[in-house]
C-alpha cells in the first residue's frame, strides 16, 4: 500500500490574547491509500483539530502535509479540497434544503455541472439507502437518517478520502451499530480511504484496518494493526479471539490515558 | 373518527380569533347599552360599523388609498433597504458593533416628532410620509436581519470551508437563508411600523391621509366616524401582516 498523505510535524498552537494553547504536539504519520483509519483519543486531546487541518478546514501552525505527492507547507489548498469528503459529528444539513439539494450544494460550489453529476446524487442517495426520499427536508428525517444524507453528501463530489469526525457520537446504540456495519460496508464498495475519528473501542475494532491512540497532550502514543479478518467482522464479531485480544489492548491503553 | 376531532379543532383554531373578537365587540354593546354612555365619548359597535359600510365610499376612500399608498411604498423601500444595510455591516464585527445602537435609537424615535422637522426642510409633500415610514420600519427590519446574519453555526462555516466555498457563496447560500426566520420577524414588525409611522406623519403633517381624519373626526366630536377610521388602519395592518405571515410560511419551511 502506499502512502495517500503525509503528515510531518504537524503542530497546531491556538492563540488566545496572553494564552497558547499546544492542541497537536508534533504529529507524523501516514494515510495510505484505501485504508480505513480510525483515530482514537481522550476528548480535548485534538483529534477534532487533526481532521479538520487534513480536510483543509484550518491550516497547521508548523509542519507539511504531502498529498499524492505534493508538499503543501499551509495546509491544504483550496483547489485540492475537491480530494476530501467532511462528515460532521453532527449531521449538520442545511435545513432549507431537501436531502436532493443538500448534495447538490457540494456540486454547486465546486461547480461540477451535467447529467452525470446530477446522476451521481441519486446514485449515492442509494448507496445509502435514501433513495426514496429526495425531496424531504432534513427536519423530517430520523436521526440515523440524517446522518447517512451527510455521508451521501461527503461522498456526492466522488472525493478520494472521507473525513469522518465522530460521525455516530450524536445517534442511539442500535442506530450506530448499524451505521458502522453499513460504513464498512460502504468502505469495500466504494473503495475510498476513509479517516475515521471515534471513541469507541468497538466500532474502531469492527471497521478499521489501523487504529492511532493520541493522548491528552497530542501526541501519538500507539498505532495498532487491527489483524481481525474481514469475514470475522460481522454479528458475531465479539467471538472472534482477535478481536476479545485487540479489545483488551486497546481498553487498557485507553484506560490508562484516562488514568 | 379521529380525522373528524382533528378538523375541528383546526377550525377552532382558525376561528378563535374571530370569536373572541366577537365576544369583545358584544361586550362593548352591551356596556354601552347598560351604563347609557354618551355616544360622542364612546359610540355603540354597531353604529361604529354603521358608519363604516355607508360612509367609506365617500369620506374615507380618497384618504384610504392614499395612506396605503404611503405605508406600500415606504415599507416596499425599507425591506431592501434593511436587508442591504443588514448584508453590509454583517461584513465587518466592528461595523455592526457601532451601528446596533444607532438603529436601535431610530427604532425608538418616534416619527410624530421629527415629521415636523422634516416639513420645515422639504414644505409638505407625500414624499415626507413615505420617508417617515423608511425611518421607522428600515431599521427593524435592519435589526432583525443582522442578528439572522450573525446568528450562524460555526459547524456550518466549516462545511462551506471544507468545500472551498468564497465569501460569495457562504453568503448566498448559507448565511442569507439561515437568517431567513429573522428576516421574516424584521418583516412583520416592519409591516406594523410603516403602519405606525404612516399615522403620526399624518397627524403632524395634516392635510391628507387616514390620519388626518382621525384627528379631524375626533376634534368635531364625530367619534363614531373616529372609530369607524380607526377600523380601516387596524386592518391594513393586520391585512399586510397576514400577507406576510403567508409568505413566511411558504418560504420558512423548516421551523413549525
Amino acid at each position: 500500500m502506499s502512502d495517500l498523505m503525509r503528515f510531518e510535524g504537524v503542530c497546531k498552537v491556538f492563540d488566545k490574547g496572553l494564552d497558547e494553547t499546544v492542541v497537536l504536539d508534533d504529529l507524523s504519520f501516514s494515510v495510505h491509500e484505501k485504508e480505513y483509519l480510525c483515530i482514537m483519543g481522550p476528548s480535548g486531546c485534538g483529534k477534532s483539530t487533526l481532521l479538520k487541518i487534513a480536510g483543509g478546514i484550518i491550516a497547521p501552525t508548523l509542519g507539511t502535509i504531502e498529498l499524492k505527492g505534493n508538499r503543501y507547507e499551509n495546509g491544504i489548498p483550496r483547489e485540492q479540497l475537491k480530494n476530501f469528503g467532511f462528515v460532521f459529528q453532527q449531521h449538520n444539513l442545511l435545513e432549507w434544503r431537501t436531502v436532493y439539494q443538500n448534495l447538490h450544494l457540494n456540486l454547486e460550489i465546486f461547480r461540477l455541472k451535467g447529467k452525470e453529476w446530477e446522476s451521481r446524487i441519486s446514485e449515492m442517495l442509494k448507496l445509502v439507502g435514501l433513495d426514496a426520499y429526495p425531496n424531504i427536508y432534513p427536519h423530517e428525517l430520523s436521526g440515523g437518517m440524517r446522518q447517512r444524507t451527510g455521508i451521501a453528501r461527503a461522498l456526492v463530489h466522488n472525493p478520494e478520502i472521507l473525513l469522518m469526525d465522530q460521525p455516530f457520537g450524536a445517534l442511539d446504540a442500535i442506530t450506530r451499530k448499524m451505521l458502522s456495519y453499513e460504513m464498512l460496508n460502504l468502505w469495500k464498495k466504494t473503495q475510498k480511504t476513509i479517516v475515521m475519528i471515534t471513541n469507541s473501542v468497538e466500532e474502531a475494532l469492527l471497521v478499521s484496518q489501523r487504529i492511532i491512540v493520541l493522548n491528552r497532550q497530542g501526541k501519538i502514543i500507539h498505532e495498532i494493526d487491527n489483524t481481525i479478518p474481514m469475514e470475522e467482522r460481522n454479528e458475531d464479531i465479539g467471538y472472534s479471539e482477535e478481536f476479545i485480544r485487540l479489545r483488551k489492548q486497546l481498553d487498557k491503553i485507553v484506560h490508562d490515558i484516562q488514568g | 373518527m379521529k380525522k373528524k376531532g382533528k378538523s375541528f379543532t383546526g377550525m377552532m383554531h382558525f376561528l378563535s380569533p374571530f370569536l373572541l373578537l366577537a365576544v369583545i365587540v358584544v361586550l362593548l354593546e352591551i356596556y354601552v347599552a347598560v351604563s347609557g354612555i354618551d355616544p360622542r365619548i364612546l359610540p355603540a359597535p354597531h353604529v361604529i360599523f354603521g358608519k363604516l359600510f355607508t360612509r367609506f365610499r365617500r369620506d374615507l376612500l380618497k384618504d384610504f388609498l392614499y395612506t396605503l399608498r404611503v405605508i406600500l411604498t415606504g415599507y416596499c423601500i425599507a425591506i431592501p433597504g434593511g436587508i442591504c444595510l443588514a448584508a453590509i455591516c454583517s461584513q465587518s464585527k466592528l461595523l455592526s458593533k457601532a451601528i446596533t445602537p444607532v438603529i436601535i435609537l431610530m427604532i425608538c424615535i418616534p416619527m410624530l416628532t421629527v415629521v415636523p422637522i422634516l416639513i420645515l426642510r422639504m414644505g409638505l409633500v407625500i414624499e415626507i410620509r413615505i420617508i417617515a415610514v423608511v425611518l421607522q420600519a428600515l431599521p427593524v427590519i435592519c435589526l432583525n436581519t443582522l442578528s439572522g446574519f450573525r446568528k450562524v453555526e460555526s459547524a456550518k462555516i466549516e462545511l462551506f470551508e471544507s468545500l472551498g466555498a468564497t465569501r460569495r457563496q457562504i453568503f448566498f447560500k448559507l448565511i442569507f437563508p439561515n437568517a431567513m426566520p429573522q428576516v421574516f420577524t424584521g418583516l412583520k414588525l416592519g409591516c406594523i411600523f410603516s403602519t405606525i409611522a404612516a399615522m403620526g406623519a399624518d397627524l403632524a403633517a395634516g392635510n391628507s391621509g387616514l390620519g388626518t381624519k382621525i384627528s379631524a373626526y375626533s376634534g368635531s366630536l364625530m367619534t363614531d366616524m373616529a372609530y369607524a377610521t380607526i377600523i380601516v388602519v387596524a386592518m391594513i395592518g393586520i391585512v399586510l401582516f397576514t400577507i406576510v405571515c403567508e409568505i413566511e410560511k411558504r418560504v420558512v419551511v423548516w421551523i413549525k
